[in-house]
């Protein structure tokens, strides 16, 4: 038990660092630059309409406090961290004077609702059909699904959510195309509400879904033709245990491990891959806040987003790597 | 290295096809040297012609002939892959080298930083450069960061390689032999690293060019230097799909799939000639 | 007994063989980016194995041995091929090799009447799964009876081999290489199969570990009467376990002999240059080595696979195959030199 002990404590400071340097990111990225970002975001806003000039002022100084440009750079620096750790970003300037932070909190959980059963639904699926094409390596069915996982995985997320509003949307239109739910319903735990809401993540998950499974296809595939010519495989096969036991215990299961950390390291990506297809799909989640964020100008709902972007992947990192020990014993010795 | 790329197109489909994808990419991009047009003028040509024997793939409602547009696109976008490619290689060459020879703290402390690097969603991170860059985002710039944020998995990779070969005979050798640590990295190890390098830099290019498609056909790159993304960027300005004007869509779309399945094949079919233990598998042995 | 037809007619003894290789030939052939190869591992090698004896084979490593025990065991996928011959057993009769009998007959014998201990049995265990997983996946659909009484019989069995219980709760890393291996060993014999293929079973041991796993490989033999195939490339280790002895070369069995008699009075030449170079106490005349090296079996020399390192080479072992002959009782040799009637 101290060696799974050992290994949470390593992950946890991982975890923290991971967190810390991405936030730092954010932070050289808006200070070290030679723009201002808050007057940045005033010519932004500004350019919109007529804004009178002691109003554009009174943002200005606002800002400047918000923000904690005041002061020599360590004052700028920790007075940054304070707020990130209060988890206070300020109003948000594009729906003032709504907090940024329950702008977010009301996006997160599409994100993370959508997310969460798109990565799993691929990830099992892909996993699975990948593991069986590896090990019944001439089934005709299972290299056609192969074809198609090279031919599909490889597209950009964009362009996939694409193809799929023409089709669903002007095409063959069979289901919504816009939006988290039907904008007359009261957002309620009621029957019409939920089979609205699961009617509208069609689409957004569908398209993460499709190049999901083409890349943990192939991933378990190219795995688990390795794990075939393993020792261990092999003697399995000439002790005569039966072919299903074989290829679930001895195959998958040694296959599954990396697999695993292969979700872990991709989390970020499959994050990208959900900021734009929610804004494809005009999904209400933080992808679709972030990319209006920044058409508003409202710099304090991009760092927000950036950072609990940040904060969120590296959890689902963290929770990951802490299941992991379950499904490899060796990690407690090393 | 011919002989191997012979070997390649002889006897694996996979390379034949990704070759001849990457080829059809690689000529039109060459071809925006002859285009009549410079890229970046509007209203050179009737806008909104359908595909047609003037207009091979049809003209946008900028009035820019979309198949000259597409060779110009094609070009950009390459050329920012390889840049990208080239400039993370340097970083990941350098850190996995250096990490998986020194090992220790030196090798714990690196790899934490690059594990970092890993799961670190990006997009939001290049969002919020380009939100406070604006109009001073150049092409030169993103490539720039990308390349900055994009080394880590690449850099595992080959501090694998590296761990390895430290423990190999020579390398003890060359140790006693009194040549300094980047002596024996560059002369000794690097030989043995470049295939991973070759395979990891067409994987890092499918990275790059899809990021910067997503970024672009959002606007938050430099929207004037046309590339795949950028041309979606102005045909979804100019509601093409719904004004039916879906040549402008259809082609760079086309365009940039083809590249991606191109690149990804020609990794796969690399791999699977470096990787030693395809080829063991085939080649056999008696014991 | 259908078997006496099938049985090859000169064998030496008596007793019904329980195993029997007759011209066996497996070959590993690739075509990879137009190269083809064609490795003769296993060239035409005939013997048979008594119930109840040890019997082992060797010769330097890629002599075939290996390549031999995989293809008995039935462990054949490309880019190995068996290209003829048959491998009969007594409790599998007229198939001639695992290879043609039916699966469900395949699945029937394996563990329960014939095992394997693969070589390098460090990694032959799951990785991710505790021993006794193996025990139950291996051994227990053989064996009908409640998985109470089973594991009852399996620690009975270990504690046979004195090995503690707990075993069956670790994972294969926690154990150390020779509790690995007598662990595998105890896998092997679980079921009391009628023959045990053992590949290289204490290679890569200490030599204290060496002498337990050797002790309980014989130990077996005798409380459960199996017969064992030993494959060693350590003439030591048949020196202390086995009953008889078959060496290879360049994919040929080439001698054979009860153990004893190959120590005392080696008829091939090679035979007596691996005899001859064994340390002896006392003797301090330096060691010749053989000139040389085994040739490429993907291009072996014509005739006699030996002749180009061979003291006594003749004319005639250039371009013929000597035969397999038996020069006196259970002693059987296939060179030119040493039966000479055949030479001429």
């Amino acid at each position: 038990m101290s060696g799974y002990f050992a290994y949470v404590v390593r992950r946890l400071a991982q975890f923290v660092l991971v967190v810390f340097i991405g936030i730092n990111i954010a932070y050289v990225i808006t200070h070290a630059t030679p723009i201002d970002p808050v007057e940045q975001s005033i010519s932004v806003v500004t350019s919109f309409g007529n804004t009178a000039p002691d109003a554009i002022e009174k943002m200005r100084t606002s800002l400047r406090e918000l923000y904690g440009l005041g002061g020599s750079p360590v004052e700028q620096y920790l007075a940054f961290w304070k707020r990130i750790l209060r988890a206070d970003f300020g109003p948000s300037m594009s729906a003032f004077p709504t907090p940024v932070s329950t702008l977010i909190g009301r996006a997160l959980p599409w994100t993370a609702g959508l997310l969460a059963v798109s990565t799993i639904v691929a990830w099992g699926l892909g996993s699975l059909l990948g593991g069986l094409a590896g090990y019944y390596q001439e089934s005709r069915g299972l290299k056609l699904i192969g074809v198609i996982a090279i031919g599909v995985h490889p597209i950009p997320y964009y362009i996939l959510a694409l193809v799929l509003l023409i089709v669903f949307g002007f095409l063959w239109p069979v289901l919504p195309i816009t939006g988290g739910a039907a904008m007359n319903l009261p957002q309620a735990p009621t029957f019409d509400f939920i089979v609205s809401v699961m009617q509208h993540a069609v689409l957004p998950a569908l398209s993460l879904i499709l190049i999901g499974v083409g890349s943990w296809f192939l991933g378990m595939r190219a795995l688990v033709s390795h794990v075939v010519t393993e020792d261990y495989v092999v003697y399995a096969e000439l002790a005569g245990v039966r072919p299903w036991r074989v290829l679930s215990s001895y195959v998958m299961r040694n296959a599954l491990p990396p697999q695993l950390t292969g979700l872990a390291m991709s989390l970020g990506g499959i994050f990208n891959g959900a900021v734009i297809t929610e804004k494809v799909f005009g999904y209400p989640g933080v992808g679709s806040l972030l990319v209006d964020a920044v058409y508003a100008g409202d710099y304090g709902l991009v760092l927000g987003v950036t950072t609990v972007s940040i904060l969120g992947v590296s959890t689902g990192v963290l929770v990951i790597d802490l299941l992991y020990p379950l499904l490899d014993p060796r990690v407690k010795v090393t | 290295m011919t002989g191997i790329l012979r070997d390649l197109w002889r006897y694996h489909a996979e390379f034949r096809i990704g070759a001849a994808l990457i080829a059809v990419a690689l000529l039109l991009s060459v071809l925006a040297s002859f285009s009549p047009y410079p890229p970046q003028q509007v209203y050179v040509v009737p806008p909104d012609v359908p595909p047609s024997l003037t207009y091979w793939f049809g003209t946008t409602s900028r009035g820019q002939d979309v198949f000259w547009q597409l060779t110009f696109a094609m070009r950009n976008t390459l050329l920012f892959g390889c840049t990208v490619a080239l400039i993370s290689r340097l970083l990941a060459l350098t850190i996995g080298l250096f990490s998986g020879y020194k090992g220790g703290w030196i090798d714990r402390s690196l790899m934490a930083v690059n594990d970092t690097f890993i799961v670190i969603p990006l997009l939001p991170i290049l969002v919020l450069f380009f939100f406070v860059m604006r109009d001073r985002m150049s092409w030169l710039l993103l490539a720039l960061i990308m390349a900055s944020l994009g080394w880590a998995y690449d850099a595992r990779l080959i501090r694998a390689v590296a761990m390895s070969l430290k423990a190999r005979e020579f390398t003890q050798s060359s140790l006693f032999s009194g040549m300094s640590t980047r002596e024996i990295l560059v002369q000794e190890h690097l030989p043995y690293v470049m295939p991973i390098v070759f395979s990891t830099t067409l994987n890092n290019m499918v990275w790059s060019i899809g990021l910067e498609v997503t970024l672009a056909v959002l606007g938050f790159t430099d929207i004037n230097t046309p590339t795949i993304g950028g041309m979606i960027y102005w045909a979804n300005q100019h509601t093409a799909m719904v004004a039916g004007i879906w040549w402008w869509i259809a082609f760079p779309t086309i365009a940039v799939i083809m590249t991606f399945i191109g690149l990804f094949l020609l990794a796969v079919s690399m791999n699977d000639y470096i990787d030693p233990r395809s080829r063991l598998r085939s080649f056999g042995g008696a014991s | 007994m259908t078997q006496a037809e099938t049985m090859p007619g000169e064998l030496p003894d008596d007793a019904q063989p329980i195993l029997s290789v007759r011209d066996l030939q497996a070959h590993f052939r690739t075509d990879r980016f137009g190269v083809k190869r064609d490795v003769k591992a296993v060239d035409g090698v005939s013997f048979a194995v008594r119930r109840g004896e040890i019997y082992g084979l060797a010769g330097e490593s890629s002599s075939g041995k290996t390549t031999l025990v995989r293809t008995i065991a039935g462990a054949v996928k490309p880019p190995l091929d068996v290209v003829g011959g048959r491998v009969d057993f007594a409790f599998l009769p007229g198939y001639g090799g695992l290879r043609r009998a039916p699966a469900a007959e395949v699945a029937r014998i394996r563990w329960r009447h014939l095992s394997y201990i693969m070589q390098g049995s460090m990694n032959v265990l799951n990785p991710v799964r505790r021993l006794r997983s193996a025990f139950v996946d291996f051994a227990y659909p053989h064996i009908g009876e409640s998985r109470k009484q089973f594991e009852q019989d399996v620690v009975a069995h270990l504690a046979r081999l004195k090995l503690d219980p707990s075993v069956l709760a670790a994972y294969p890393h926690e154990l150390s290489g020779g509790m690995r291996q007598r662990a595998t060993i105890a896998l092997a014999t679980i079921c009391r199969p009628d023959v045990i293929l053992a590949d290289e079973p204490t290679t890569a041991l200490d030599v204290v570990v060496q002498k337990e796993v050797l002790a309980m490989i014989s130990g077996i033999r005798r409380e459960i009467g199996s017969s064992v195939v030993l494959v060693s490339h350590d003439l030591g280790v048949h020196a202390q376990v086995t009953d008889r002895l078959g060496i290879m070369y360049a994919g040929r069995l080439i001698e054979e002999a009860a153990t004893v008699e190959i120590f005392r009075n080696p008829l091939h030449p090679y035979t007596r240059h691996l005899i001859s170079s064994l340390p002896r106490i006392g003797d301090d005349v330096p060691r010749k080595g053989l000139e040389g090296a085994p040739p490429n079996l993907a291009d072996p020399p014509p005739g006699c696979r030996f002749h180009p390192r061979c003291p006594l080479a003749m004319e005639i072992c250039r371009h013929k195959v000597p035969a397999t002959l038996e020069t006196a009782p259970g002693h059987r040799i296939a060179c030119f030199a040493v039966n000479r009637s055949e030479a001429a």
